[in-house]
């Protein structure tokens, strides 16, 4: 077990790092010449036009928050799967509810029209 | 002066009694339209003459035309059809002096007339008041002039005509910026550029772009406080067929507004064409549209056939003629879905496949007249060369075996996939009515469920003595539009197939001819090219030259159409209305 | 079920404590060995399926694909990856710098911590931990991070459509995802990769047993790598490139690595959950064997996924959204009770399974039945009414 924790943490490391070893590596070996041209923003060869960082429409957080909503309560679900096999015929139940919970949440949210992208 | 001579005969004038004053002459088939009656006219015209579609709008300066001394400088020709009746145009002509060059725009009664009346004062100079949104469309605000006005030089300038006598007929000449090897890199940017009086590129911005915000829409999004965005797609995009600009406004991934921005290909094909000799064009019109340079031939060389009268063309030329202009346009509409789904966002499949055809009829072409792509095949009185009986036997086998199968395989593949309906259907709607007020033509308009086409209402070459059928869907969608290509591609191997049946011999063209003296006059001639209504207007003066060349392109004119297509979708189909509408910049910018 | 690992693992840890090291110093070797192995796997088999990629593609377009560098074009990736290195790297002047230089990593981070815990034969699993599905959930949304903090900083309009759509779509499928893998886990009663697998013998299948909730998570990995009918992140005929837009050289390489990487590893995981991962005919006795099923099985979903992409066109963001919510959340709770249900069930095993499998079956149909019919019926309404705002 310790051993496996040992792998995980070390694997960390070195996947973190790795990307920016290379990065680092690559800045030996590649071309810098910038110049203001070059480093302007992207936008099909134009300037951009106005501010990017803007209040941005409100359509993508409410998805967001329905996802944190329903990610935190699927995740319920795995301790409860895995166990399951353990438990009696009560779990089956209990999720049922749980499940039927969720269901309806689902579907207030589609009456409620956050599930139509705009 | 004008309106003196004119004076005297307004009472037999046609329209004179719905509207006194309104037509002062005649010059040749055109009314000339007093401008200050032009609007009222115009609209008894489009209301109760039934000329509901303007199918073009140009200008001419008429400073150094021989035959127009004493006549107001400027003039715009209107070009009238009516997409009920059919048949032939009625041509106004408006005309105002030098000192005063305004005339009424007409966009509020044909909104088609916008981007061409854009290019009217962007090239001549001649104001419309009235229009919402007169910029410069082809050039930029730091261009110094109007170039297609006659006393207009360019950099470089050394005669009014070709060929230039500097290079011919000996062609050992240098050219004026070689002659002095350092004058060159002095003009660059120097003496060479001048701008406009009170212009400054180092403060210059670009314009404002103005927004016809779909209102509906806009109130209903206006309910979130949220900040628009604006984003150029294009000119560097991998989806905009081209150097061509969509100035998007965006609400979330909303269009709020789009407006086209063109003219980054622009390189002044009609004053080019002034300078040129009638013959010394026909590759130039290649370089128009370029997936079609045969069908663009076509145009031009019956543009010139109809300013030069009688001309003889061989029957044989006449049946080669109509052979490779459709088995053009079958290129093009393949091509066309081939790209569309691309700008869906498949990942080059359906292009591919349809290039795999387009290569095959490229081999056709190139053994027809030496070029894949600029073939530059047709003449006035004929065909350039003759083709031989290897080259039918494989035309025929192309059309008669391959190509059938090849839109049947496309249309298998795609017509019914789900992921494609979903994308198309009810995306960019266009009503029949508004297709015919933007003056779209081609199969935009016929996707609209309009049954306008040009080879029946007013045929031209020989397309009466095929059969074969107007393809119009209702649906005025990009599905639509897809639809009528497919359609549209296979009615194209009917006429193929008869014509080559039928495809008699002989020799393909009369005697071969490089000057050709040109009655003084004017012609219209407007052909269905795979895209749309391609129209030639050729003033002439008499001379080797065109006095006034214009082409008036399909894909230009369908644009006009693309903002309000757009508003309200979302940017990803923006794109495919674009494909949809099937647009080449080498024919929008000329 | 080690078969493998203890053999060699006896072999090496007698080598190393015959050098005279410390437990504490073999743990740290054992971890380095695995590290490297992991990583230069992961590294290597992204290379080639580039090429695979790029010569299917090719193939299904009627071309050559990539041809000059090596065999059959074989070395061309690695020729572009030196290009890459070799690259400017152009960062914008107006890009926010610290997310700018750090999402590229993140992702390719993100991506390479999944490998741990994929079995690729008997007893061959970088880290066996006993929330192994758990893992692979938590570590996926760092790489959604990763590409929202890309097309936040680079202060590009593009790419910061890239990124909000990335928020709206990856979130989005990423509870059907979650929903789907549940399955295997409800049956097997462990969230460990290798029991998982152990759960599996003789053919019994999760995929098989439970073919929509197979389906579900495909998809749904369609979805979560980015990919046609869902690629809308990058979309390149409409936001030119997404979230990656303004990278370059390396960074653009490692956003690349990570696309294709992940490609595999959910393949990888697909097949460990449900496609019984490296199991196969004659396996107890040839271990090694197991090696080649896992490949296998894991390159035939890669085909698959590539062959859709070189297939089918692009979804529309409000239709790819109403499809995660609309259709396959709903679709996967009820799979989710359907598994418990049966599980519960007192018969026979096998007949458990042959009821599963054709209540499955059912519930596809009527899935892709009730979808059918609201687009037939949408697009009905659409060429009729042409109900559009203009």
């Amino acid at each position: 077990m310790l051993n496996t924790y040992a792998v995980i943490g070390l694997y960390a490391l070195v996947a973190l790092t790795f990307p920016f070893i290379v990065l680092l590596f690559a800045r030996l070996v590649r071309p810098s010449k910038p110049n203001p041209l070059k480093n302007s923003t992207y936008e099909c060869g134009m300037e951009t036009i106005g501010d990017t960082w803007v209040q941005f429409r409100a359509q993508y957080y409410l998805f967001a928050l329905v996802f944190v909503v329903f990610d935190v309560e699927v995740v319920f679900l795995y301790p409860w799967a895995v166990a399951y096999g353990k438990l009696g015929l009560f779990a089956l139940v209990e999720m049922a509810l749980f499940i039927g919970l969720l269901a309806v949440a689902l579907v207030y949210a589609w009456r409620k029209g956050i599930l139509e992208w705009q | 002066m004008a309106q003196a001579q004119s004076a005297v005969a307004t009472e037999s004038l046609p329209y004179n009694d719905v509207i006194p004053g309104a037509v002062v002459g005649r010059d040749g088939e055109a009314l000339i339209v007093n401008r200050e009656k032009l609007l009222e006219l115009a609209r008894y015209l489009r209301d109760h003459e039934g000329y509901d579609y303007l199918s073009s709008v140009t200008g001419v300066d008429n400073l150094t035309h021989p035959k127009r001394q004493g006549v107001e400088r400027f003039e715009v020709v209107y070009h009238l059809y009516s997409t009920k009746r059919g048949g032939g145009p009625l041509v106004l002509k408006a005309r105002a002096p030098e000192d005063d060059p305004e005339i009424p725009s007409v966009v509020s009664i044909w909104p088609g007339a916008d981007f061409q009346e854009r290019e009217i004062w962007d090239l001549f100079g001649v104001r419309f008041p009235g229009h919402p949104n007169l910029r410069r469309i082809l050039l930029w605000e730091g261009f110094n002039g109007h170039p297609m006005r006659k006393d207009w030089k360019e950099a470089y300038y050394e005669e009014e005509h070709k060929p230039y006598s500097s290079r011919w007929p000996y062609g050992h000449y240098p050219r004026e910026e070689y002659k002095y090897p350092w004058q060159e890199e002095r003009a660059v940017y120097k003496d060479n550029l001048v701008f406009p009086k009170g212009f400054d590129p180092d403060r210059w911005q670009a314009p404002e772009v103005e927004y016809r915000l779909g209102q509906d829409i806009y109130r209903e999004l206006e309910k979130l406080k949220t900040d628009r965005i604006i984003v150029n797609i294009g000119p560097q995009h991998p989806s905009t067929h081209g150097v061509f600009r969509m100035v998007v406004a965006l609400e979330g991934e909303t269009i709020l507004g789009l407006e086209p921005e063109v003219g980054y290909l622009h390189r002044n094909h009609e004053k080019i064409g002034e300078r040129n000799t009638y013959l010394m064009n026909i590759p130039y019109t290649d370089r128009l549209d370029y997936i079609n340079s045969m069908s663009n031939n076509l145009g031009y060389v019956l543009a010139v056939e109809k300013l030069m009268g009688k001309v003889e063309v061989p029957e044989r030329a006449k049946y080669l003629r109509i052979i490779m202009a459709e088995l053009t346009r079958v290129l093009n509409h393949m091509f066309a879905i081939g790209f569309l789904l691309n700008d869906l966002g498949a990942f080059f499949t359906p292009a591919l496949y349809a290039l795999e055809e387009r290569e095959l009829i490229l081999d056709l072409f190139e053994a027809a007249s030496g070029s894949r792509m600029m073939c530059n095949y047709m003449r006035p009185g004929g065909v350039a060369y003759d083709v031989s009986e290897e080259w039918v036997a494989q035309a025929k086998k192309l059309v008669f075996e391959r190509l059938p199968r090849a839109v049947d395989e496309l249309d298998y593949y795609l017509t019914e996939n789900e992921i494609l309906l979903a994308r198309t259907k009810g995306v960019g709607y266009l009503s029949p009515e508004d297709a015919i007020a933007y003056s779209t033509s081609g199969p935009v308009l016929r996707g609209s469920g309009v049954p306008y086409d040009i080879r029946k209402v007013e045929p031209y070459c020989i397309y009466d003595r095929f059969d074969f059928d107007i393809v119009t869907e209702d649906g005025g969608d990009v599905y639509a539009r897809y639809m009528v290509r497919i359609r549209e591609a296979r009615e194209s191997l009917k006429i193929l197939r008869q014509a080559l049946k039928d495809l008699p011999g002989g020799p393909v063209i009369g005697k071969k001819k490089y000057t050709f003296r040109i009655p003084p006059g004017e012609a219209y001639q407007r052909i269905e090219a795979p895209k749309g209504e391609l129209g030639f207007y050729l003033v002439s003066d008499g001379t080797a030259n065109p006095y006034r060349y214009h082409v008036r392109s399909p894909s230009f004119i369908n644009l006009t159409a693309l903002g309000p297509m757009c508003v309200g979708h979302k940017v990803a189909d923006s794109v495919g209305i674009l494909g949809s509408i099937d647009i080449v910049l080498g024919e929008v910018d000329r | 079920m080690d078969v493998l690992k203890p053999q060699i693992g006896d072999w090496w840890h007698a080598l190393l404590q015959g050098a005279g090291l410390s437990s504490g110093w073999i743990v740290f070797l054992d971890a380095l060995v695995i590290t490297l192995i992991l990583l230069g796997l992961g590294l290597t088999s992204v290379l080639f399926a580039v090429w695979l990629e790029r010569k299917l593609a090719a193939r299904v377009q009627d071309r050559l694909g990539p041809n000059r560098v090596g065999p059959y074009g074989l070395v061309q990736t690695v020729a572009d990856a030196l290009k890459l290195l070799t690259k400017e790297d152009i960062t914008p002047d107006n890009a926010e710098r610290l997310s700018y230089n750090l999402a590229p990593g993140l992702a390719v981070f993100a991506v390479l911590m999944l490998l741990l815990v994929i079995p690729f034969g008997p007893g061959l699993i970088g880290a066996d931990i006993n929330v192994g599905v758990l893992y692979l959930v938590a570590m996926g949304s760092v790489g959604i991070m990763a590409i929202l903090m890309a097309g936040w900083s680079s202060n590009n309009k593009y790419a910061l459509l890239g990124g909000f759509r990335a928020v709206a779509q990856l979130l989005s499928y990423e509870i059907p995802m979650i929903l789907a893998m549940s399955v295997p886990v409800l049956f097997a009663g462990t969230m460990s990769m290798e029991k998982l697998v152990e759960q599996q013998a003789h053919g019994r299948w999760f995929g098989v047993v439970m073919p929509a909730a197979f389906f579900l998570y495909f998809l749904a990995a369609l979805a979560e790598n980015e990919r046609t009918p869902f690629d809308l992140l990058e979309a390149d005929s409409e936001i030119v490139a997404g979230y990656h837009i303004e990278y370059s050289g390396m960074k653009f390489a490692w956003f690349f690595l990570a696309f294709f990487l992940n490609t595999l590893i959910l393949s990888a995981i697909a097949t460990t959950l449900f496609l019984g991962g490296w199991r196969g005919p004659f396996v107890e006795q040839v271990p090694a064997l197991g090696i080649f099923y896992f490949l296998a099985k894991s390159f035939v979903l890669v085909f698959a996924f590539m062959w859709i992409r070189a297939t089918f066109p692009r979804l529309r963001i409000d239709q790819m959204m109403a499809f995660a919510w609309k259709v396959m959340v709903p679709t996967g709770l009820v799979l989710v009770l359907v598994a418990a249900v049966f599980v519960k069930l007192p018969v026979a095993p096998l007949v458990r399974d042959v009821l599963l499998f054709l209540v499955n079956v059912f519930i596809l149909l009527v899935v892709a039945g009730l979808v059918g019919r609201h687009l037939r019926l949408q697009i009905k309404r659409l060429s009729e009414g042409a109900a559009v705002v203009s």
